[in-house]
């Protein structure tokens, strides 16, 4: 299920949290209802760990992450790493690594199988990626957007991508990805999908401006319920473009 | 356009005619001076009084204006307000009482403007206060007179604020028939507006409108006032505002007929009522709802009666559904299929008008993957979450049963002290082999070194299986095939570089050799080249020579008097070649002034004195400027007289004292 949440006001979730299928950094807020919102809906499956990268809270922009592994940037302090390290399960290898881009969050978009990066980055850390996370990586722009991490939402079984991928690009970037896509917005018509939605194969979180329209293509893009993603192009046809013109 | 664009909440209130002509008279009173003396200059009494009526005109012109901007002008919003207004309201006299605001804001101003020409005329106090009095007695008079139209248009104001926002343009359920059918109850049923049901006709006298989601959008239902059988001229003003909504509206039209006839109309009625108002469902979704099918249902329908209403679903594109809102039964089947109607014919409509762009066909597209290889990329879902969606399910069908929650840190932090109290314990999910490891304290620092640094366990081992490849690779030889390998290219850029780095390593230290000559006596250090090496260099690189003469031939001819000829060639002793008898003079006397007066910078690139005289000329000019600003220090600081006598001794008039 497709859960809303808010991080102390701002409906930008996906910048104070990282979801993937094997554990879930949230940031270190004023109160507990943002963690509890993660640990509610996933706490019982997936390790859900309080973080900070560099003493910031936008721990989601900051790193990326799968199954197998969680980069960090450079301003990591070790004892953030040490935190980190402790609190995820061994199978999980942590990398801090060296990257112009520190915003890894931003330049890359994974799942556990492929990860699409910023063109400009560095080769080093292309094969760093190709390791510690085993994805195939591939330089990628999302309708002409260098970020493709704030622009598009991944999971093993769909994605969510920029409301202007043309549909050259979307085709492209699904067989890329051999997943299925939809491009679509979140928080109510935003483009910045990476910071309105979190999402992992069994667990969608958006930003509480999000409407029932676009939680229901996330549902369904993402395989959350029963009804498959082909629900967005033929039953809510109607209702996306009756909401949208 | 979204509802709030006809929010008609926000006009301002208007005041009746008495009390608008005691607020502006107050406000002028409160506004301006109010002291005037016969003995002040003439001029000055003119201005005060006219400051007075002009400010007057300024108060009801303001007041005036708001009004008119306030109030909706009825040709430029959506019909549907327009038409409503003018059946609550009158069209004629609703604009009638805007033009007459309109035109008394315009005899205020000409009122104005004579009256401060005539100031201007006026010869003493008395005679200026007298037209002020009979400027402002004007313009309350021309204000007294619109007490009916100001009046009016409070009414029409207040009304207007309590009218439903209705959004003409979003999805519409809009829900009509007889009197006393049952569209209130049903209203009431799909929405929380909770309009008035009574047993009796006319209990919804006006508008009402309600929101419902379904399918993830937002519904507007409008519920109607009933409307009988008549034409359209003997229709009273409850009857119109119904049919404004059904001509207007692009909405799905929901006919309610009541066949028990409970309501006090015959079948017979109300489908008379449907075939003449159907005009007005022309290229709208129409739905006729059978209500009360708890009484009376279509299939207990013979004879005439039957033949009837077969003759309202005969039509094209007319369904029926029936239902009851006492049982409930069918009202949500009824709605649900309304709305997919509506929703299909406004999809249909704006596929037609060509308002869905690339930018929305791109979202209606599913790409769905082309496989690129043969490997298997399936999700990964952990045991738990699966677990937890079995059980999820069986608990749906056993209701009753509760499911064990757990307990969330949001509930252990409220129960210390809540947020800002409490301290979320960071190592409580460590997961260390002895759970009794969690809480205690590491070093940072150790020893002087960063713990951090020896985090792994078989960090010297890595280290020296990584010295053992390192020393593997260099036995056989992987870096040197590595710089085999490049490119004869990248080869020869490096030789070049290298030669690069090279000369300019041999630059730098003759360089420095010749900046210590300055202390040697003359002739110690390396010798300064002269035009002699410089040829040899150009001879070296293949140029020709004879060109680069060209100046000092030239120069030759001119004779060898004047002083600047040292500037071309340097004093040189020690390479004394051939040189003409004045030549070795001027010599003489370069010597004493020394070998570095021909490198005198500014003197760099100049032809002659004439041009270096001019170029300081020109250097000082552009710096005058900069000087006379920039270097104003405390040596500049100059106090002009303080008190100047002319203006302090003696009487002054009441003229300027300012002497700037």
């Amino acid at each position: 299920m497709a859960v809303r949440a808010q991080f102390e006001n701002s409906n930008d979730i996906g910048v104070f949290a990282s979801l993937t299928n094997a554990y879930c950094l949230v940031a270190i807020g004023g109160s507990e209802n943002f963690y509890s919102a993660f640990e509610g809906e996933v706490g019982d499956a997936i390790p859900v760990v309080h973080a900070s990268i560099g003493g910031t809270r936008i721990v989601g922009r900051l790193t990326v992450g799968n199954r197998n592994g969680l980069l960090v940037p450079n301003t990591t302090t070790d004892q953030e790493l040490q935190h980190l390290r402790n609190s995820l399960p061994d199978k999980v290898a942590i990398q801090r690594i060296e990257e112009r881009l520190s915003a890894l969050g931003n330049v890359v978009a994974c799942n556990d199988y492929v990860a699409l990066v910023h063109p400009d980055i560095d080769r080093e850390t292309e094969e760093i990626i190709a390791d510690v996370l085993q994805v195939e990586v591939f330089r990628q722009t999302i309708a002409g957007n260098v970020l493709v991490g704030s622009y598009c939402a991944l999971s093993n079984r769909g994605g969510l991508v920029h409301p202007r991928t043309s549909i050259a690009d979307q085709d492209e970037l699904s067989s890329l990805l051999q997943i299925p896509l939809v491009a679509g917005t979140v928080n109510r018509g935003s483009p910045n999908i990476g910071g309105g939605l979190v999402v992992n194969d069994f667990a969608a979180f958006a930003g509480v401006d999000t409407t029932s329209t676009e939680l229901s293509v996330i549902e369904s893009i993402f395989k959350l319920q029963q009804a498959g993603p082909s629900y967005v192009v033929n039953d809510l046809r109607n209702q996306l473009i009756d909401s949208m013109t | 356009m979204g509802s709030s664009f006809y929010n008609f909440k926000r006009i301002g209130i208007v005041p009746p005619a008495s009390d608008f002509i005691d607020i502006t008279l107050s406000k002028i009173q409160r506004k301006t001076p109010t002291v005037v003396h016969p003995g002040y200059h003439i001029n000055r009494i003119r201005q005060f009084y006219m400051r007075k009526v002009k400010f007057a005109q300024d108060c009801f012109d303001e007041r005036l204006t708001q009004i008119l901007t306030d109030f909706p002008k009825l040709d430029e919003i959506h019909p549907f307000y327009a038409d409503l207004l003018n059946v609550l309201y009158d069209r004629d006299h609703y604009k009638l009482a805007l033009g007459q605001i309109n035109q008394a804001k315009h005899l205020i101003d000409n009122v104005a403007k004579d009256y401060v020409r005539l100031l201007k005329f006026g010869d003493s106090l008395y005679r200026c206060k007298q037209l002020k009095r009979a400027a402002l007695g004007r313009m309350c008079t021309i204000m007294k007179r619109q007490k009916d139209s100001l009046s009016y248009l409070e009414q029409v104001r207040q009304h207007m604020a309590r009218l439903p926002s209705i959004d003409p343009n979003t999805r519409t359920l809009l829900v009509c028939g007889y009197p006393n059918v049952g569209k209130s109850s049903f209203m009431n049923k799909l929405t929380r507006a909770q309009v008035d049901v009574q047993p009796y006709a006319f209990t919804t006298k006006s508008l009402f409108v309600g929101h419902m989601d379904y399918k993830y959008l937002r519904w507007q239902v409008i519920d109607t006032p009933g409307i009988l059988d008549h034409p359209l001229e003997e229709r009273n003003t409850i009857e119109m505002q119904s049919i404004t909504a059904l001509a207007h509206l692009r909405a799905c039209i929901l006919f309610f007929i009541d066949l028990s006839e409970q309501c006090g109309y015959s079948v017979k009625q109300q489908v008379a009522l449907f075939h003449s108002i159907k005009p007005l469902f022309a290229n709208k979704p129409t739905m006729v709802i059978v209500n009360k099918i708890d009484v009376r249902r279509r299939s207990d329908l013979q004879g005439e009666e039957k033949e009837l209403v077969d003759s309202m679903l005969s039509k094209d594109g007319v369904e029926h559904y029936e239902l009851s809102c006492y049982t409930e039964e069918g009202v949500m089947d009824a709605r649900n299929k309304a709305c997919d109607v509506l929703l299909q014919s406004r999809v249909e409509m704006k596929v037609k008008q060509n308002k869905v762009g690339d930018d929305v066909l791109n979202r209606l597209h599913m790409a769905v993957p082309q496989a690129r290889d043969d490997k298997e990329r399936p999700a990964f879902i952990p045991d738990e979450i699966i677990e937890k969606r079995k059980k999820k399910e069986e608990n749906a069908m056993e209701e009753d049963e509760e499911t064990s929650v757990r307990k969330l840190e949001k509930d252990i932090e409220l129960e210390n002290g809540g947020p800002g109290v409490y301290n979320i314990d960071l190592k409580k999910l460590y997961l260390y082999k002895n759970p009794e490891w969690k809480h205690d304290v590491i070093p940072e620092i150790m020893d002087g070194h960063n713990v951090a640094d020896f985090f792994d366990e078989d960090i010297e081992e890595r280290l020296v299986m990584l010295e053992r490849e390192e020393e593997r690779l260099e036995a056989e030889g992987f870096y040197d095939e590595e710089a085999f390998m490049a490119d004869s290219d990248d080869e020869a850029l490096e030789q070049a570089v290298k030669e690069m780095f090279d000369r300019k390593k041999v630059n730098q230290i003759n360089a420095r050799l010749g900046a210590t000559r300055k202390g040697l006596p003359r002739g110690a250090g390396p010798r300064a080249p002269n035009s002699e090496d410089f040829k040899a260099m150009l001879k070296e690189r293949g140029a020709s020579v004879d060109a680069s003469r060209g100046r000092s031939i030239g120069a030759k001819k001119r004779g060898r008097d004047d002083s600047e000829m040292e500037v071309d060639e340097p004093a040189q002793e020690s390479n004394a070649v051939t040189r003409s008898k004045s030549r070795l003079q001027s010599l003489v006397r370069s010597r004493s002034k020394g070998a570095s007066a021909a490198r005198e910078p500014s003197a760099m690139g100049l032809k002659n004195k004439k041009q270096k005289l001019d170029a300081e000329k020109l250097r000082n000019k552009a710096q005058t400027q900069r000087n006379l600003h920039g270097r104003q220090g405390d040596a500049d600081r100059h106090v002009s007289v303080k008190l100047p006598k002319h203006l302090f001794a003696g009487k002054r008039g009441i003229g300027k004292t300012d002497r700037r």
